[in-house]
């Protein structure tokens, strides 16, 4: 048996009302990967954060390498070799590689940096680990998974041997993706160990070694990858099972809702961000936008549902050029919209939870009188209905919108947009950041619309939830839509590949 | 679950204790500067009762200070409740005063149709000031700090020009204060101390209880009924909360803020209401200054809540009361007291922002 290079034995931590972390044990050995699965809540961030020194623990041990240790802060983790890549980046983008990498450990003679030997130092490691990033580039000019591995090389240059990645594949292609996980072979066939925060199942089951389970603070499980599956994991993690996939009943489309044709949308900064973009969404249809993030996606959504400024082609919605609308207009011809920042623009916090489920309505009777005033009842009425048809677990519909979790806080706002009954949804990364159980429900929820003969645009990062969801998929890059997919043609491999711009072939849409 | 529903509501008794514990800490700070100022506490305890609480007439002298500061922090409530900060309001009642008296010199009504009149006139003209900084903060977004206070320069050197020249009504030998002519007695404020006597509240004839406070009243009343009760109330708020959400809601978020905009300068016009047509009967430039500043503290520590203003600018009047007090009766000066308003605001808002960081962990720690 391999050596244990981290064992954490008995943590408990409460916070006032609730156990975060309940006697739990966990250990990594040298040379493999650990996967930390569980819902959100669940109490893996609090574990890590222990682990990285921000709390202290009520009770329970922490040994490195066998000699009990107490972290008191990252860099006290740093010297017992524990590292965490976070799930955003801590760069500085206008600085070079070899300088986010040795930042706060340079060296120099009188004040003058000598980066002679540190980059030595860098090459080497990064040589050993098999991971090259051109170690003078500005951070700014590289894409995300080479930004990752600075993060990476960050934390070996410092000795890290227990390396903690937290959600890492969240912002990755799925190149990208199995980029990392070689990476991660590469660090445990050195004796290093890895610990794997993730809740997509499919990349646990493709990279771990051993997977430990917890739910509501207390670890259900720690199992061997060999005859693991995805259910499995699913039931142990919601503590029921799971339907994996979602019912998708066959169903004639009907007539044209969206249509785009030939759109160009400049981006903040001046850029062509959407760069001639066409294509149609009907009723009764998911229309899925598959791409890596910043490839206009953004902008597309921005134009089609808040009316950003376009500067050419047209948008049209059941025939209407919608092109002078404002939001308030769009909202009230059918168009509703989950955004993608749901915390920036998805919720009033303060304001109750039963006011934030008819936000956007509230101008329309029954919620606002013929006089203008507000009917609280009314509100109040509806929010209890979505509350529960919705299953969104708040006290009471009086609940101040920050008083809920964050998995309810999302629930909530796709409650709203689709209880609005609309016409086109537009889904921005409908499931980012929600749990397994609320994952499934906004699935079938949107399946749900489309069975009810709402148009659907859907935009994704998660290519297992287009794929599952969509009946077409357009592949965008460099804001073209460079390749369209019916569900049956969409093979994740080659939608993975066209989301890179590689070898599209025979180019079709856009 | 009735659990957690008490916990929220402890959340909220604490998150509004903020005031409270920012006005006993400012308290304790005062006793100790009287300390070391060699002055004995109980001679300053009894200074400041005698003055500001002893009796019909002090309190009725407490409540008369109030009624413009209640307004002046209604006006910047409704700003700040739509995230627009007026900083003009000192501007909008300087020249919302003069629209007010030019409407109660010039025209010839009937009393009971004057004084409103002359009340509306008062809410044009300080909306009216307020319409530029509002126009450039909608259409160019310029920042509405800079324009008012840009403003109230102008405002002041606007009306100082105005009533001494074309508009001036000094008459030869009776004052050398510049001014407007005499009011028309039908636009006069008349007094409620015979009604709050004849309800058993003695306050002598001295003290300003004018029909001014019966406009603070009716303003409080109709500013709370249109921010918790109505459509465009509930557009103010959400926009003050965040313009991104309420964009993405569909609200007009320009519009929304230029209609606050403008009732804050409306409101602003009334401030000046009791001391140029109860006190006065004439405007004059040396109209007491500062109050428009002073709503800003005032509604700050009502956290721009019209119901709250009630409590914090009679706080502001009964501080006010205690410094005249404490100016007499002992070594302490008046100024201690304007320090003391500061200190305050300080205490309140750092208490505030170390009360809402703690109930927010605690109500994430609660879901772990």
């Amino acid at each position: 048996m391999a050596d244990t290079l981290l064992e954490l034995r008995e943590i408990t931590k409460q916070f006032p009302g609730v156990i975060a972390n309940d006697h739990v044990s966990f250990d990594l050995r040298a040379g493999e990967v650990h996967a930390l699965v569980g819902e959100n809540g669940a109490g893996k961030t609090t574990l890590m954060k222990i682990l990285y020194g921000l709390y202290r623990p009520d009770s329970g041990t922490i040994s490195v390498e066998g000699s009990a240790v107490s972290v008191r802060g990252p860099r006290d983790a740093i010297s017992r070799g524990i590292g965490m890549v976070h799930q955003h980046f801590m760069l500085f983008p206008p600085f070079s590689v070899l300088e986010n990498i040795v930042i706060g450990e340079e060296s120099h003679h009188a004040g003058v940096l000598a980066t002679g030997t540190q980059r030595a130092r860098v090459q080497s490691i990064m040589q050993e680990n098999g991971i090259t990033v051109p170690v003078d580039a500005r951070v700014e000019e590289l894409a995300v998974g080479l930004q990752q591995r600075v993060e990476i090389l960050k934390i070996l240059f410092r000795g890290a041997k227990i390396l903690i990645f937290d959600e890492p594949t969240a912002v990755l292609t799925p190149q990208e993706s199995a980029e990392l996980f070689r990476t991660f072979r590469a660090l445990t066939s050195h004796g290093k160990g890895v610990i794997f925060i993730t809740h997509k199942l499919d990349e646990v089951l493709a990279v771990a070694d051993r997977i430990t389970v917890i739910r509501q603070g207390k670890v259900v499980r720690t199992m061997d990858r060999a005859g693991v599956t995805k259910p499995m994991i699913a039931e142990l993690m919601v503590g029921k099972p799971v339907l994996m996939e979602v019912e998708r009943p066959a169903r004639e489309a009907g007539a044209t809702v969206l249509e785009v044709r030939d759109l160009k949308v400049r981006s903040p900064r001046g850029l062509a961000a959407v760069d001639g973009i066409s294509f149609s969404v009907k009723a009764g249809e998911i229309y899925g936008i598959a791409g890596v993030e910043g490839n206009g996606q953004s902008e597309l959504v921005h134009a089609i549902a808040e009316g950003v400024e376009i500067e050419s082609g047209e948008i049209l919605l059941d025939g209407s050029d919608t092109r002078k609308w404002s939001v308030r207009k769009r909202r009230e011809n059918g168009i509703t919209h989950i955004p993608e920042d749901r915390l920036k623009y998805g919720l009033l916090l303060p304001f109750s939870i039963a006011t934030n489920l008819t936000l956007g309505r509230h101008d329309k009777p029954p919620f606002a009188t013929r006089l203008q005033t507000v009917n609280q009842r009314a509100i109040r009425e509806s929010a209890r209905r979505i509350i529960r048809q919705f299953d969104i677990r708040t006290p009471s519909e009086n609940t101040p919108a920050n008083a809920l979790s964050g998995g309810n806080q999302q629930k909530a706002v796709v409650a709203r947009e689709l209880a609005a009954d609309p016409r086109l949804l537009v889904a921005s990364q409908p499931t980012r950041g929600v749990d397994i159980g609320a994952t499934e429900f906004i699935h079938r929820q949107i399946m749900k619309a489309r069975t009810e003969g709402k148009a659907v645009l859907l935009v994704s990062a998660d290519l297992d939830e287009l794929l599952s969801l969509s009946d077409r998929i357009g592949v965008i890059f460099k804001g073209r839509i460079i390749r369209e997919f019916t569900h049956a043609e969409a093979v994740r491999e080659e939608v993975g590949l066209a989301m890179t711009g590689g070898k599209a072939g025979e180019e079709r849409a856009g | 679950m009735s659990g957690s529903r008490r916990r929220i509501s402890g959340h909220l008794v604490l998150s509004q204790a903020a005031p409270f514990i920012g006005f006993l800490a400012s308290m304790v700070v005062l006793v100790v500067i009287v300390v070391l100022m060699k002055e004995s506490p109980v001679k300053a305890v009894e200074a400041v009762y005698k003055f500001a609480l002893n009796g019909a007439a002090k309190l009725g002298a407490v409540l008369s200070i109030s009624i413009p500061y209640y307004l002046s922090g209604l006006s910047i409530a409704i700003a700040f409740r739509a995230g627009v900060f007026n900083i003009g309001n000192e501007g909008q009642y300087f020249v919302g005063g003069l629209v007010g008296a030019l409407a109660g010199v010039y025209l010839h009504l009937p009393a009971p149709l004057h004084i409103p009149v002359v009340v509306i006139s008062a809410m044009v003209g300080g909306a009216l000031w307020a319409l530029v900084p509002a126009i450039l903060k909608a259409a160019r977004g310029i920042s509405e700090v800079i324009t008012t206070i840009m403003f109230n320069n102008i405002g002041f050197a606007l009306v100082n020009y105005l009533i001494n020249g074309p508009l001036s009504g000094m008459a030869k030998g009776v004052s050398l204060e510049p001014q407007t002519k005499k009011i028309l007695p039908t636009a006069l404020f008349g007094k409620l101390n015979g009604f709050f006597r004849s309800i058993g509240w003695n306050v002598p004839d001295y003290v300003y209880l004018d029909y001014s406070l019966v406009v603070a009243i009716l303003a409080g009343l109709v500013i709370w009924f249109l921010l918790f009760r109505t459509r465009q109330g509930f557009e103010i708020r959400a926009v003050g909360t965040s313009t991104d959400v309420s964009r993405y809601a569909g609200i007009k978020v320009r519009r929304v803020q230029v209609t606050a905009f403008l009732l804050s300068g409306a409101l602003a016009g009334l401030i000046g209401l009791q001391e140029i047509f109860a006190i006065r009967g004439f405007y004059t430039y040396n109209i007491a200054s500062g109050l428009g500043f002073d709503g800003i503290a005032i509604s700050l520590i009502a956290q721009n809540h019209p119901v709250g203003v009630v409590f914090s600018s009679l706080l502001f009047g009964f501080l006010k009361q205690a410094g005249y007090g404490l100016q007499l009766s002992t070594k302490v000066p008046n100024s201690v007291t304007y320090a003391i308003q500061g200190l305050m605001i300080l205490f309140i808002v750092a208490i505030n922002a170390v009360i809402v960081r703690a109930v927010r962990s605690m109500r994430r720690k609660e879901q772990g």
